[in-house]
């Protein structure tokens, strides 16, 4: 009994403490500095999918899109694209290894 | 010692030669199997019509557009008199257009690199005139079609020899194979696995037979176009960022897409929905 308490009390305790914890740092916060790292991690990572022909349709368009949000003073809405056209550079990095070797599935 | 040195050396190139042949040879008898396979009723010949192999209502419409005039006639006539108006005919290797459209695709040796017939026009009209021709429409599709109508019923017969001509051939059907764009779909997952499955209200069409109409006329584009034209096409339905035609690798691809087609007959019936 008394251990069933222990264990109870404790995942209690961490339970609260969770809940007052921030969630993931988000460095992206709207600054300019933000938007910056922002649109370079998504350049970067473009240049390096063209260079091996496995970019995908949309990321230039929206870097494009994202630094014309950003000079238009609208930060927030331009790092918010810029972070989705870098998770789509490291899908498209994914893809690939895979590519490089594909091969038919019969 | 010497002659036996000779005889080894001489059979291991052999050895490496056949196998070069036995892979691209492999990979197309397995391809022709799959399509046995998910399409036995499609005779091998009737790959050349491409998606009105598999479809009959469409096999209809197709046939009543050949019983007319067809939307691509007088583009085609256009490309005989641009091949002439051009000097074409005065390169060596456009010289005989029925023989330039067979032996196209291949591996230049000198180059090491897989030379189109789109690639080869281009060369040409650029020796010619002294300007550059656009890769994927207008006139070089007229051109490219003219030539490829002179070798309606020869057969399609790509040669995979040497090392380097393997190398390319591996790295298209690669990029044949490969899972690319948003969609992370492949050529192969619409052209090989699905082939003749709807995709929303248009039917797939086999790989099996698709250069053998090139370059084609597409109602969609009012117009004709380029195998290449076509690649980029598929590239942005799968949301993935299109290539330059005539790139190394488009031209790769092409070497393996071609050969794929070997023992078929090319058509001059071009039109494509």
């Amino acid at each position: 009994m008394k251990k069933l308490l222990i264990i109870a009390l404790s995942v209690f305790a961490l339970t609260a403490q969770a809940d007052f914890l921030d969630g993931p740092h988000n460095w992206n916060n709207g600054s300019s500095d933000s938007f910056k790292s922002a649109i370079k991690a998504a350049e970067t990572g473009y240049k390096a999918n063209l260079a091996v022909d496995m970019a995908w349709r949309d990321t230039g368009k929206m870097i494009k899109e994202a630094k014309k949000l950003h000079a238009a003073g609208k930060t927030a809405a331009a790092v918010a694209l810029a972070n989705k056209a870098h998770t789509q550079t490291v899908n498209a990095t994914a893809q690939t290894p895979l590519a490089m070797s594909a091969g038919p599935l019969f | 010692m010497k002659k036996l040195i000779t005889a080894v050396v001489s059979l291991g190139l052999m050895v490496g030669a056949t196998s070069a042949i036995a892979d691209m040879e492999s990979d197309r008898k397995a391809l022709v199997g799959h399509f046995k396979s998910i399409l036995p009723n499609v005779e091998f010949a009737d790959y050349t019509n491409g998606v009105y192999a598999v479809d009959e209502g469409s096999r209809e419409q197709f046939e009543e557009i050949l019983d007319g005039i067809p939307p691509y006639e007088d583009a085609v006539e256009k490309g005989g008199a641009e091949y002439l108006k051009y000097g074409l005919n005065k390169c060596a290797a456009l010289a005989d257009p029925a023989a330039a459209r067979v032996k196209h695709p291949y591996f230049d040796e000198k180059s090491q690199q897989v030379v189109t017939l789109e690639g080869e026009i281009k060369r040409c009209y650029n020796e010619q005139t002294g300007k550059k021709l656009g890769s994927s429409k207008g006139k070089i599709a007229r051109i490219s079609a003219w030539i490829s109508d002179q070798a309606a019923g020869q057969k399609i017969n790509v040669i995979v020899e040497s090392a380097g001509a393997k190398a390319a051939y591996a790295k298209g059907k690669a990029t044949f194979y490969a899972k690319r764009g948003q969609f992370n779909m492949s050529c192969a997952d619409c052209h090989v696995y699905n082939a003749s499955k709807k995709a929303r209200a248009d039917i797939l069409s086999p790989a099996l037979g698709h250069t053998t109409h090139i370059p084609m006329y597409r109602a969609k584009w009012s117009g004709m176009g380029t195998l290449h034209r076509r690649y980029g096409g598929c590239y942005k339905n799968m949301r993935a960022k299109p290539l330059k035609a005539q790139t190394e690798t488009y031209r790769n691809m092409e070497f393996f897409h071609q050969a794929m087609s070997n023992g078929l007959e090319i058509t001059d019936a071009r039109y494509r929905k």
